[in-house]
């Protein structure tokens, strides 16, 4: 099978700084990738080099099972969405959304009709007359989106769309765009740094640190089965708590470094005594009364509530969060004691930072 | 002192430097309405007595002025023209791509901002002497004034294709466009203003322009207007209403046209310092 877009063992150097590794993705038709990852990561460099704004240094990148590593952009038929828009300030929204058809040679009617159609879709019928300048940040945002798809175009790539966005509108774009896509039926790509766009939009995320995939895979296969240290803590909101422990004598069960804590029974055998660093979401902790059984003892430093649900800081090191409902009585100061469901803990070497896996 | 009083003393001052700069103006206009004895009473006239407004329609006759200023808007013209082509293509190279060959080219074109025209013009005539340019004086003149405009030109030029975002490139790229076409049909309008102020400047220069024509345009029907006015100088008589007059005609238009385009001028040369 043909992917969409495929990259083989991809490399970018700009000088002696190595911004991408060794990356390989494909992706195929139709699918919905996010690239995400803290900034400085290459994820946009990644997608740059996909739109032909950068050339990489070796590598294969192919388009419908085409390798157009040195075509310019204008012959490989990709549309971008850029962060800042980029919309020409000089030309009305109409010629913003056509600019594509007219390099191409459409005439003048087709390139009305075309407009006219596209600006339903993205419900900006009223506005084709006006300058991007009297445009709100959503409307040029809607015109950015409006120039990708009038050109029916092999993969839609998109960097940081949404980040200029207050909160509400990113958050109904971010549907919108999913929706687009799948009316489509279009490729796309997208960057983020911000995980829970990727996780609620993507069908694919690919999560990249220093210029190296970490792990790709479905949004929840991420979150469930974080390869490595570094994808558990960026997957999930707040952050996965990391606590050191100790598998016991058995080699199947892990003790916690938190007083009155209890051993864990795990599926993953290790040797006795090696030391791990183990993942407890903050999701996955519930509190109860002080000093039951086989509950480790917390005192909390602060509270946060949103009304929906609530962040508890406990005190201490390592500093521990924990998410409950929104209806919590305990305050700072107060000691409480901590369950953890012993299936939803992730382990991790120290050293190597990889996921400890059952029968590895 | 209170915030009124403070502004009415800085107006004053204002408005006093401004007399300062501007008196040579005005003492070029009073003098070209003035007789030859009135030039020189003591104590100076402020006021022409009787405005001798025929000294206007003669040096237009006499001094052959429509030849002179015809000459002049040739010489400017060109090097505008010249100016803006190439330096519009160095400043976008300059303003584009950020490397050690770029600093060091930008630093090589500030420096030959510096260089004074008195001290490079030698080097010039020899070396279009060499090469035969001589026999096109204008043309020769056109070119050593473009070598003195161009740095300037690219500088602010530069400084407009800066204010351009990159993205806005990489959009038209994407969209299907060529490099070139991407700078024709996006860059290029967008820092439309700051070349036009800033080739408006350097036609300026070059219509007021000295040295070079001066050194290599021997042949008086060639001549600009700032040459022509020096004819009026001869070695007993100075005939300093003529000269005047003459002055007077050849700035008035420039003069014109500054006070008419100031505030573009203006916000063509800060567009972007704001944002």
């Amino acid at each position: 099978m043909t992917h969409q877009i495929e990259l083989e063992n991809v490399e970018k150097h700009y000088g002696s700084f190595h911004a991408l590794k060794t990356v390989n993705l494909a992706i195929p038709k139709g699918q919905f990738v996010a690239l995400v990852g803290p900034s400085g990561c290459g994820k946009s460099t990644l997608l740059r080099s996909i739109a032909g704004l950068e050339r990489i240094t070796s590598g294969v990148l192919r388009i419908e099972g085409e390798r157009v590593n040195d075509l310019p952009p204008r012959k490989r038929d990709l549309a971008m969405v850029f962060q800042s828009y980029a919309l020409y300030p000089h030309m009305s929204v109409r010629d913003n959304l056509t600019y594509a058809l007219r390099l191409k040679g459409a005439s003048k009617a087709e390139r009305a009709k075309k407009a006219e159609e596209v600006a339903a879709i993205i419900g900006l019928e009223n506005l084709l007359d006006r300058r991007p300048k009297a445009l709100s940040g959503g409307q040029r945002q809607r015109v950015a989106m409006g120039r990708a798809i009038i050109r029916n175009p092999r993969a839609f790539l998109f960097d940081e769309p949404l980040s200029n966005l207050d909160a509400a509108l990113r958050v109904r774009m971010r549907k919108e765009v999913r929706a687009l896509h799948d009316r489509l039926g279009a490729t796309s790509v997208y960057v983020t740094h911000d995980q829970i766009e990727a996780m609620t939009m993507a069908d694919h995320v690919v999560v990249m640190r220093l210029g190296v995939i970490e792990q790709q895979g479905a949004p929840l296969e991420l979150y469930e089965r974080p390869a490595n240290r570094f994808v558990a803590g960026f997957i999930g909101s707040p952050a996965m708590n990391f606590v050191p422990g100790t598998m016991a004598a058995d080699g199947a069960s892990v003790v916690l470094d938190l007083e009155g804590a209890p051993t864990l029974p795990t599926a993953i055998k290790a040797e006795p005594g090696l030391k791990v660093d183990v993942g407890l979401r903050p999701e996955h902790l519930t509190m109860g009364a002080p000093g039951v059984a086989g509950s480790a003892t917390i005192g909390i430093a602060a509270v946060e509530s949103t009304g929906s649900s609530c962040f508890l800081f406990a005190d201490g090191d390592p500093e521990l969060i924990i998410t409950t409902d929104g209806s919590t009585n305990v305050k700072a100061g107060d000691q409480v004691g901590l369950t953890i469901a012993p299936e939803r803990i992730h382990l991790f070497d120290p050293e190597s930072e990889m996921a400890l896996r059952s029968g590895e | 002192m209170t915030r009124v009083n403070a502004n009415r003393v800085m107006l004053v001052i204002a408005i006093m430097l401004a007399a300062l700069y501007l008196f040579p103006l005005y003492w070029m206009y009073v003098t070209s309405l003035k007789t030859n004895s009135s030039i020189f009473a003591v104590p100076p006239e402020f006021l022409p007595g009787e405005p001798q407004w025929e000294n206007y329609a003669t040096i237009w006759d006499v001094a052959n002025i429509p030849r002179f200023i015809w000459n002049s808007l040739v010489i400017a013209t060109g090097v505008t023209v010249i100016t803006g082509i190439v330096g519009a293509g160095a400043a976008y190279v300059l303003a584009r791509y950020r490397n050690g060959w770029i600093d060091a080219a930008l630093f090589t074109v500030l420096m030959l901002q510096v260089l004074p025209p008195s001290l490079m013009v030698t080097p010039i005539f020899v070396g279009f002497a060499w090469i035969g340019l001589l026999d096109f004086p204008r043309f020769a003149a056109i070119l050593a004034i473009s070598a003195k405009t161009m740095p300037f030109f690219v500088i602010l030029c530069r400084a407009a294709f800066m204010t351009i975002p990159r993205e806005l490139e990489e959009a038209a790229l994407v969209d299907g466009n060529s490099r070139a076409g991407a700078f024709f049909m996006i860059v290029l309008p967008l820092a439309r203003n700051g070349i036009l102020i800033s080739a408006l400047l350097v036609f300026m220069q070059g219509f007021g322009e000295y040295v070079y024509s001066a050194s290599i345009i021997a042949d008086n029907r060639l001549q600009p207007a700032s040459i022509g006015m020096t004819n009026f100088l001869q070695p007993n008589v100075v005939n300093w209403n003529a000269i005047m007059a003459f002055a007077a005609t050849y700035v008035t238009p420039i003069l014109a046209a500054f006070v008419l385009l100031q505030r573009q001028i203006v916000n063509g040369l800060t567009a972007g310092a704001l944002k």
